[in-house]
């Protein structure tokens, strides 16, 4: 059976609405928000290097592995996702980051899907490996337009590929967790928790990062239950740890357990324009 | 064929957005600084950071009787008497004058002589303000109040406790009680620190001992502790307070530039070409510049001013330089216990930020974060003299002309950079017309280079998304 569960169009339709299109257009377009109104500094050289890098190695991979479908929409993605989100001084950590999310995806994998989120797993390699790279989870600020702007790009992929139910159950887990904290035990205002809420990394993470439909589990259920666990664990080093990264590296940690999953409540694999 | 030009569109536009021409390589002096001194409501802080410990020093300019003095500080630990020191008051002076914005001066060469073509330069900074402590104490038996006194403390001139409390009510009536004359509203943000099993840390004056001592100022109180948290409480500070405060921090780490981990830090424009007769108001020029690039950030961001490496074996530590640069003693001074002879050759990193924050657009306490970036970064503003002397030969004519645009272009960088009217500097643009051989022709106007409004940005960002969109669905409809 086909994966329809959230498409009613026609099978040309389908196939010709590829999500990862829209994706492409929103990553580049937060990027140019970015650049434009937030004042980001310009780093055309490293844009550069993710996206051709990204492709070469996403496609001499696909060569080494006899692939006969093309995913260079992915590695786009990932390399947009990553000029988004990781910083670097030095041009060969951003290649070695990219090179080792792209090949996490062939090498790391379990059960005919990659393991890790391939951003998510390059972004945390450089974070370890080198010493050279940072995260800066407060380039977007905070704000209610944020959560607006973020969360109605990501409906329009999400209820394509049929990701909604991760985004919402993680966004609920950690909020109803950060208000009890915040409001209820320790009494910041509403504001406070508002402020935490809308922060644009974590939105970013939580709509464009979280919902990767490969690495999540199949079955609807698992993808609760897995939600539930990242915003739980997530909560937890960012309140108890003090990690200001806090939800990147819940979901690497979090992401094995997909495969457990996935055993556990069968259901059909996802595959991008089927 | 639509989708085409909306990429070559797009293309332009990025090119538009980002082609802020950086200025001219840098020059060795310097003219005129924008201190700290020029800001009202202000506090300055030196954070040292390394590995979990941190180290705050806080300024005190206090100015009224110093019987009404006192500070409350949440902290995450219980201090040690070793962990509290005073600090040299001339640490912040120099750290600011080191780090401030500066002006530079470049001369033009005489077109008609040129050998007489000389590049000279130089530079005029600014310095940052003090901050907004107050209270006062004496001490109680505590333990009614559901507050414990955890520790006691004579470092300098002060009396110090550390203080943990059970409930907000009792603290704020035992602070009351013993003389702390503390903000109406404290209570409501005293208790979500109190819960997050925060300390209070608490300083009165000795007033006989500050009378003996024979200082006319308070000293500046450093203390240095363990905690995962890199952070500064500043709920506190705003508790009673509707306006803005402006904070300056100076911060030491081993491997590179601080950041604001829960706030936009961004960078103060830098490297832009004004007018000359800005020389002797360069001050109102920059607190007129922060002030418009606050709003222009939506009132929430936090402002790198300064970021150089300043290890003792690093070569060039400013340029061009306001001060001398912090050497091993300020940096030990300052609680940058790495920085020792004895330790082979330490890396040092120098951030300057500046926040000018309020209550409602910045609810939460800042978070910092340690970063690898070790990128140089100045605000720096170059003025440009214009040559003198026979203009008569070609070469004379044409700088003329040129002169007229560049200044033209000053002029507008100005007006974006501090909504300084333009009215006024008519006279400067056409002060040397008067050599130029023939009509004189007006100038175009250039833009005004400075970045594009909110309103385009919402304007850029809904196109890309309607043509996203769009993209998609003619994609369905061709099939």
């Amino acid at each position: 059976m086909p994966y329809s569960s959230t498409l009613s169009l026609s099978h040309s339709d389908r196939k010709s609405l590829d999500p990862r299109d829209f994706q492409i257009v929103f990553l580049a377009s937060f990027l140019l928000y970015g650049i434009i109104a937030l004042d980001w500094a310009v780093e055309w050289d490293k844009y550069v290097v993710l996206l051709v890098t990204a492709v070469v190695v996403q496609l001499g991979f696909e060569k080494a592995f006899a692939k006969s479908k093309s995913s260079w929409k992915s590695a786009v993605i990932t390399a947009l996702g990553l000029s988004l989100l990781l910083k670097s001084g030095e041009l060969w950590v951003l290649a070695l980051a990219i090179t080792l999310a792209i090949a996490s995806k062939f090498l790391l994998r379990m059960d005919g899907k990659h393991v890790f989120n391939p951003g998510n797993f390059g972004i945390v390699a450089v974070l370890l490996l080198t010493g050279e790279a940072w995260v800066s989870p407060g380039q977007w600020g905070s704000g209610i337009m944020l959560l607006l702007f973020f969360g109605s790009a990501a409906a329009m992929v999400l209820l394509r590929v049929g990701r909604i139910d991760t985004c919402l159950t993680f966004l609920i887990t950690y909020g109803v967790l950060e208000y009890i904290r915040t409001i209820l035990y320790l009494g910041w205002t509403h504001d406070v928790f508002f402020h935490k809420m809308c922060n644009g990394s974590f939105l970013l993470f939580t709509f464009f990062m979280i919902t990767d439909p490969v690495t999540t589990p199949n079955a609807p259920k698992a993808r609760i239950l897995w939600a539930v666990t990242i915003g739980g664990l997530a909560f937890f080093l960012s309140n108890w740890m003090y990690i200001s990264t806090a939800p990147i590296w819940a979901l690497i940690i979090v992401a094995p357990l997909t495969a457990v999953l996935d055993r556990k409540f069968k259901h059909q694999l996802f595959q991008w324009n089927r | 064929m639509y989708r085409s030009k909306f990429w070559v569109y797009l293309f332009l536009l990025l090119i538009a957005g980002t082609s802020a021409v950086p200025a001219s390589a840098f020059c060795g002096f310097y003219v005129a600084k924008a201190d700290a001194t020029l800001f009202n409501n202000k506090s300055e802080i030196i954070l040292v950071r390394n590995g979990q410990n941190t180290t705050i020093t806080m300024s005190n300019d206090f100015k009224g009787d110093v019987d009404e003095f006192a500070m409350v500080v949440p902290v995450p630990v219980v201090l040690r008497k070793d962990q509290i020191r005073i600090a040299r008051a001339d640490l912040f002076e120099k750290l600011d004058t080191y780090s401030s914005p500066r002006l530079v001066e470049y001369y033009d060469p005489m077109p008609c002589m040129p050998e007489y073509a000389l590049e000279v330069c130089d530079a005029v900074a600014l310095s940052s303000s003090r901050m907004n402590l107050s209270s006062m104490m004496v001490f109680d038996a505590a333990t009614n109040y559901g507050v414990s006194i955890e520790a006691q403390y004579d470092v300098g001139e002060y009396d110090i406790l550390i203080l943990s409390a059970t409930e907000s009510d009792g603290l704020k009536r035992w602070l009351l009680n013993n003389g702390y004359k503390i903000p109406a509203k404290a209570e409501q943000v005293l208790e979500p620190y109190i819960k997050d099993q925060m300390k209070f840390f608490v300083v009165k004056v000795d007033t006989q001992l500050f009378a003996s001592s024979g200082y006319q100022e308070l000293s500046p109180i450093q203390i240095s502790f363990e905690s995962d948290r890199f952070m500064l409480p500043i709920r506190l500070g705003m508790a009673n307070s509707q306006g803005t405060q402006d904070m300056i921090v100076y911060a030491f780490t081993q491997e590179g530039r601080i950041e604001c981990a829960n706030y936009r830090t961004v960078k103060i424009p830098t490297d832009r070409n004004i007018p000359t007769f800005v020389k002797p108001k360069f001050g109102q020029f920059y607190t007129d510049l922060f002030e418009k690039a606050y709003h222009r950030e939506g009132e929430n961001a936090v402002f790198l001013e300064y970021a150089w490496n300043i290890s003792p074996t690093f070569g060039v530590k400013c340029d061009p330089c306001n001060g001398p640069a912090p050497i091993v003693q300020d940096m030990m001074n300052a609680g940058v216990d790495w920085v020792d002879a004895r330790n082979g050759q330490p890396q040092v990193f120098f951030t300057r930020l500046h926040v000018r924050y309020s209550r409602d657009e910045f609810p939460q306490d800042l978070l910092f974060q340690v970063t690898p970036n070790k990128e140089h970064f100045q605000g720096r503003y170059i003025m440009t003299h214009a040559a003198q002397g026979d203009m008569s030969c070609d070469e004379g004519q044409a700088y003329l002309s040129d002169l007229e645009v560049r200044r033209k272009k000053e002029v507008d960088e100005l007006y974006a950079l501090t909504g300084w009217k333009k009215d006024n500097a008519v006279n400067y643009i056409h002060e040397f017309s008067n050599q130029k051989k023939g009509e004189v022709f007006p100038i175009a106007i250039p833009g005004n280079g400075g970045k594009p409004g909110g309103m385009l940005m919402i304007l850029v960002l809904g196109m890309v998304l309607s043509i996203g969109w769009w993209w998609v669905n003619d994609r369905r409809l061709a099939i």
